[in-house]
C-alpha cells in the first residue's frame, strides 16, 4: 500500500498539484431484510477503491479508481492535476488551506465486539424475532431490517500526513403497517451506533417489534392534527430535524464562502430564545455520525453553532477554514472514495435544558406534541423548515389527549427558534444519511436533541 | 480484459462450489462531474468502477454478495461469501428459480456516443451556457450547481441460459440559481436528466430557473387558506407519483400488503382522463432497456387505463407468486449508477409514464379559476400508504379566472394524492422525466396536470 501512496503523491506534486491527497477505502457491509415472515434478501458487499485530489488556486480536481496499482494511481493523479489546472485557469477565486494534517496516527474503531464474528445464523435469528414481535393484531405487514458496515481507511497527503481509521456501525429497524378497512398506517423506528455488536446486545428486539406494530395499530385511530399556528412540543426526532436541516445546513462553511446561506452575517447576533444552544459533534460517543477524523484527516470536534441563542461560527473544511480564516473543525468529509469533499454535518443536536417532558407537557394548554421523524428538507437560501413527523398527540389542559396523524412542520427557523420557551434534560440522537441538496451523495450523520416547545406551523395529516 | 467478461465465471465457480442456481451482474461505469461554484467551475471528478453482484441458490435458500471488481480473485472471494450466505440463511419456500426468459438487444437512445465521448470538457460546455443563460437576467448569480456524464454497461449472466448485455448514457444536472444578496434573496433550483447530454436544453434551464429566483424573492407569504385547482409541475409531480403509484403498483409491495391498491384490479383508482403505462421500452428513456437487471426481457404494459386499475409491474419472484410476466427488476437509479452492483435487484417501476393530455401549459392555467400554480416544492414528499400529503410551497403563482396573479411561497399545499388521481381537472402534453432520488429505482414521466380538492394554507 505505501507504494500506491507514494506513486499518487509523487505524481500529484510532479504533475504541478499545490497540494494532494490520496485516500483508499474498503467497505464491507451486510444485511438482512425480512418481511411478513419471511426473508426478503440476506447480502454482504464489498467495496473497494482508492481517490486522489489535487488543488490548484483554489481549484480541485478528483480522480479515482478501483484497479490498486501504482500506475493507476500515478496516470489518475496527472488527470486530476490537469483537471485543477483548467478549472484554476477558467477563473476560480485563489484560495488557501489552513490547518492541513501533517502527522501519522491511527485511530482504532471503538468496538468490544466485532459484528464480523458474530455468525450470520444469529443475525437472521435477530431479525426474524424483531419482524416476529410486530404481527397480530390490526398489522398487516411487516418489514425487519438488520444492517452493518465496516470502513476501513487510510490517507496521506502531500504536507506529510498518514493517517488510518476504521468506521463501524450497526442498526436495526422496524417497519409496521396495519389496516382497517381501506385505511392503512405505518409505523417505523430505528436504533443504531457507531459500535459493535455490543449495541445490539442491548436491545431487546421483540420489545422494539411490539412496540412499533403496537404503534402502527394505534394509529389507526389517529385524527388529523390541528392545522396553522400552534404550540408544538417538539420531541428529539423533530428537534433533530430543526438541527440538521434548517440551522445545520445553512452552518455548513461553505455555504458561508458562497454566501448562500441566510446565517452568513449572524456571528454574535441572537438567533433564538436564551434556552437554545447547538452543537455539531463528531465525537459524540457511539452515535452514527461520529467519527474519529473527517475525509481531510482532520480530528472530529465539537463546535458550538448556538450558545444560549447567540449564534458563534461555522463548520468548516481545510479550504473554508483557510478562505474564513480559522481552524478546520474535522467535516471535511465524502461519501467515498469517488466523490469530492464537501462541508458536512456529522451529529447535530440541540442541548438539553433542565424540564422534563412531562413537566413541559403538564404546562402546556392547547398543543400537540410530535413523535417520530419521516423527513425534512433543508433551505440554506430561506431559512424555512420543513419536516414530516410520523405522528403525535393533541396536548389540552397539560394531558395527552388524542392520537394524531403525520404532520408537517413548518415556519421560519428563526422565528422558531426565537420561540422557544421550555426545553427537557433528555437528549436522543438518531441516526441517518444526509445528502446536502444533492439527491446522490450520502454521509451518516446524527441528528436529534431534548423535547422542545416553541410556536410552530402545523399541516397535514 | 474486459471485467464483464467474469460474469459467466462467476456463474460456473459458484455451481462448482456448490450452488445449484446463480445469477451475476456486472457492470461498469465512467463518471464526469463539474461542480459550478460562484458562477465558475469549482470542483471536477473523473472516476470508474466496475462491480460484480451475485446470487446463488441452493434448493430453496438463496443469498447474495457482491464485490468491487478488479480481476479473477475478486470473482472467486464474492463466489465463496456468496456461498456460505447458503448456509446461514433459511429456506424461503417461495423460492422457485431465476429468470427464464432472456431480453435482447438494445433499445433506441439510450446509449449515446457523444455523451460518452463528451468527457470534463463537455460539462465545462454545458455548464457555461447554464451559467451564461441565468446570469443573462440582472441579479443573478449561480452559487452552486452540478453536473454529470455517465456511460454504462451491463452483462446479466444466469444458470439457465440468460445472457443479457446493454449499455447507456445518463446525462444529470442539479442547479441552483440566486437573486440578490444578503438577506433579500431568492432561489430557483432544477434537476435536468437525459440519456444524452445534447437532450438537456442548458439555456432554458438557466432562463426557468433564473426566472424562479427573481419570482421567489419578490413571492409574497400567502396568507389564508384556497380550495380550488392546484396545477402542478412535472418535477414536482413526478416525485410525489413516484412515492405513490410507483409503489402502488408492485407486485412485491401487493403481494407483502404495502399497496394501498393490492386487491383493486377492475376498480376506478383514478379519473378518466388517467392512464398510466409502464415503457421500460420507451425509446430515449433514462430507464429503458431490453433486459432488466436478473436478465429478464421487459415489456410495456397499461397499469391504469381510463382511471381502473389493470395490474401490477413484478420481478421474477413476484411474477410466479402472482401469475404475471416479470420484467421489472431493478437496481440502479434512473439517474446514477453509484453502488447498481451493491444493491439487490427488487421489484420497482421503470419509466412510469402518466399518459399525456393536448393541452399546453398555459391552456392548462386558462381553464382554472380559482387555484394555484406550484412550481416548487420545498421537498415533494407524500405518505406512499395514505397518500397524505402537507408540503411547503417554494414557488407557486395563484391563478384566478385563468389569469396569472402574484407569486406566493411559504404556504402548505395539502390533501391526499390517491384522492387527487380521482379528481383530475385536467392533463397537460409535454411530457417530462423526473428521475427518482435518494438511490430509488425507476423514472416518472408526467406533464403538468390540474387537480381539484387540494388546499393551499398560508403560514401567517
Amino acid at each position: 500500500m505505501a507504494d500506491l501512496f507514494s506513486a499518487g503523491l509523487k505524481a500529484l506534486e510532479s504533475a504541478g498539484a499545490k497540494f494532494g491527497d490520496v485516500r483508499t477505502e474498503e467497505r464491507i457491509a451486510y444485511a438482512i431484510r425480512m418481511s411478513n415472515g419471511q426473508i426478503e434478501n440476506v447480502s454482504q458487499v464489498r467495496r473497494t477503491g482508492w481517490g486522489l485530489r489535487a488543488f490548484v488556486d483554489g481549484a480541485w480536481g478528483y480522480a479515482s479508481g478501483t484497479s490498486f496499482t501504482p500506475a493507476e494511481l500515478a496516470a489518475a493523479a496527472k488527470r486530476a492535476t490537469a483537471i485543477a489546472c483548467a478549472n484554476a485557469a477558467a477563473g476560480v477565486k485563489k484560495t488557501s488551506l489552513r490547518g492541513v494534517p501533517s502527522g501519522r496516527k491511527t485511530y482504532q474503531a471503538a468496538v468490544k465486539v466485532d459484528p464480523a464474528d458474530i455468525s450470520g445464523e444469529e443475525k437472521v435469528a435477530l431479525t426474524r424475532e424483531l419482524e416476529g414481535a410486530m404481527r397480530g393484531g390490526a398489522v398487516s405487514s411487516t418489514l425487519g431490517l438488520y444492517n452493518e458496515s465496516s470502513i476501513a481507511y487510510e490517507l496521506a497527503n502531500t504536507a506529510g500526513a498518514h493517517v488510518a481509521w476504521r468506521e463501524v456501525r450497526v442498526r436495526l429497524a422496524a417497519q409496521a403497517i396495519a389496516q382497517e378497512g381501506d385505511r392503512q398506517e405505518m409505523a417505523f423506528d430505528a436504533k443504531d451506533a457507531s459500535a459493535g455488536w455490543e449495541f445490539i446486545r442491548t436491545i431487546d428486539p421483540a420489545a422494539f417489534g411490539r412496540e412499533v406494530g403496537t404503534e402502527a395499530a394505534e394509529r389507526l385511530q389517529a385524527i388529523k392534527p390541528p392545522a396553522g399556528l400552534q404550540t408544538v412540543i417538539l420531541d428529539p426526532d423533530a428537534s433533530g430535524l430543526l438541527a440538521h436541516e434548517v440551522m445545520g445546513h445553512a452552518s455548513e462553511g461553505d455555504e458561508i464562502t458562497k454566501q448562500r446561506s441566510f446565517l452568513s452575517r449572524v456571528v454574535g447576533k441572537r438567533v433564538g430564545s436564551a434556552l437554545v444552544t447547538m452543537y455539531d459533534d463528531g465525537t459524540f460517543p457511539g452515535a452514527h455520525g461520529s467519527i474519529p477524523v473527517d475525509s481531510e484527516g482532520s480530528p472530529a470536534h465539537k463546535t458550538t453553532i448556538i450558545d444560549r441563542g447567540v449564534y458563534q461560527g461555522y463548520m468548516q473544511s481545510l479550504e473554508t477554514a483557510g478562505t474564513l480564516k480559522v481552524r478546520p473543525t474535522g467535516n471535511g468529509r465524502a461519501q467515498d472514495f469517488g466523490r469530492r469533499v464537501w462541508v458536512r454535518m456529522t451529529n447535530t443536536y440541540f442541548a438539553p435544558g433542565r424540564d422534563t417532558k412531562d413537566a413541559i407537557v403538564e404546562d402546556t394548554k392547547d398543543g400537540v406534541l410530535t413523535k417520530g421523524w419521516i423527513s425534512g428538507m433543508e433551505d440554506v437560501v430561506g431559512g424555512g423548515f420543513q419536516a414530516v413527523t410520523q405522528s403525535g398527540w393533541i396536548v389540552k389542559d397539560g394531558e395527552l389527549r388524542e392520537r394524531v396523524r403525520g404532520m408537517t412542520l413548518t415556519g421560519k427557523a428563526l422565528a422558531i427558534l426565537k420561540s422557544v420557551d421550555r426545553v427537557s434534560k433528555d437528549l436522543v440522537l438518531s441516526g441517518g444519511t444526509c445528502g446536502k441538496g444533492e439527491a446522490d451523495d450520502f454521509v451518516p450523520v446524527g441528528a436529534g436533541g431534548p423535547y422542545m416547545r416553541a410556536q410552530v406551523v402545523v399541516g397535514g395529516g | 480484459m474486459d471485467l464483464l467478461e467474469l460474469a459467466p465465471d462467476a456463474v460456473a465457480k459458484a455451481r462448482a462450489r456448490g450452488a445449484d442456481a446463480a445469477e451475476a451482474y456486472a457492470i461498469r461505469y465512467a463518471t464526469r462531474h463539474v461542480y459550478i461554484e460562484d458562477d465558475v467551475p469549482k470542483v471536477a471528478e473523473d472516476r470508474s468502477e466496475v462491480g460484480l453482484g451475485l446470487k446463488v441458490a441452493r434448493g430453496k435458500r438463496v443469498a447474495s454478495a457482491s464485490t468491487t471488481l478488479a480481476g479473477a480473485a475478486d470473482v472467486a472471494a464474492v463466489v465463496g461469501t456468496a456461498v456460505r450466505g447458503l448456509g446461514q440463511v433459511p429456506e424461503d419456500p417461495d423460492f422457485s428459480g431465476f429468470a427464464t426468459e432472456g431480453g435482447r438487444g438494445e433499445v433506441a437512445g439510450v446509449y449515446d456516443p457523444a455523451t460518452a465521448d463528451a468527457g470534463v470538457e463537455g460539462l465545462l460546455e454545458a455548464a457555461r451556457t447554464f451559467v451564461d443563460a441565468a446570469k443573462a437576467r440582472k441579479g443573478i448569480s449561480v452559487p452552486k450547481a452540478t453536473f454529470r456524464l455517465q456511460d454504462y454497461a451491463v452483462r446479466v449472466v444466469n444458470s439457465n441460459g440468460v445472457d443479457a448485455s446493454h449499455r447507456g448514457t445518463l446525462a444529470y444536472a442539479y442547479l441552483t440559481v440566486k437573486h440578490g444578496s444578503g438577506s433579500n434573496v431568492g432561489e430557483g433550483v432544477l434537476h435536468g436528466a437525459q440519456p444524452s447530454l445534447k437532450a438537456i436544453d442548458f439555456a432554458a434551464l438557466g432562463e426557468t430557473c433564473a426566472r424562479r429566483a427573481a419570482e421567489n424573492r419578490e413571492a409574497r407569504a400567502y396568507t389564508g387558506k384556497l380550495t380550488g385547482v392546484a396545477v402542478i409541475d412535472p418535477q414536482e409531480l413526478g416525485a410525489l407519483f413516484l412515492q405513490s403509484v410507483g409503489g402502488a403498483v408492485t407486485a412485491q409491495n401487493v403481494q407483502k400488503k404495502r399497496s394501498p391498491w393490492a386487491g383493486k384490479v377492475g376498480q376506478d383508482v383514478g379519473s378518466a382522463s388517467v392512464t398510466i403505462r409502464d415503457k421500460p421500452r420507451l425509446p430515449r428513456g433514462l430507464v429503458s432497456c431490453a433486459s432488466d437487471d436478473e436478465g429478464a426481457a421487459t415489456r410495456d404494459r397499461t397499469l391504469v387505463q381510463a382511471g381502473v386499475l389493470k395490474g401490477y409491474v413484478a420481478d421474477t419472484y413476484h411474477a410466479r407468486l402472482l401469475g404475471a410476466e416479470p420484467g421489472n427488476a431493478f437496481r440502479r437509479s434512473a439517474f446514477s449508477l453509484e453502488g447498481a452492483y451493491a444493491r439487490p435487484a427488487e421489484n420497482h417501476v421503470s419509466n412510469l409514464v402518466l399518459e399525456p393530455g393536448v393541452k399546453s401549459l398555459e391552456d392548462l392555467l386558462r381553464g382554472v379559476d380559482r387555484g394555484v400554480y406550484v412550481e416548487k416544492f420545498a421537498a415533494p414528499e407524500l405518505n406512499p400508504i395514505s397518500g397524505a400529503f402537507a408540503c411547503e410551497v417554494r414557488n407557486a403563482t395563484v391563478i384566478e379566472h385563468g389569469e396569472r396573479k402574484e407569486h406566493v411561497k411559504y404556504a402548505l399545499l395539502t390533501g391526499n394524492f390517491y384522492d387527487g388521481l380521482r379528481n383530475v381537472d385536467g392533463i397537460g402534453r409535454d411530457l417530462e422525466p423526473v428521475p427518482s432520488f435518494y438511490g430509488t429505482p425507476g423514472c416518472a414521466y408526467v406533464p403538468p396536470v390540474a387537480f381539484a380538492g387540494f388546499e393551499l394554507v398560508g403560514q401567517a
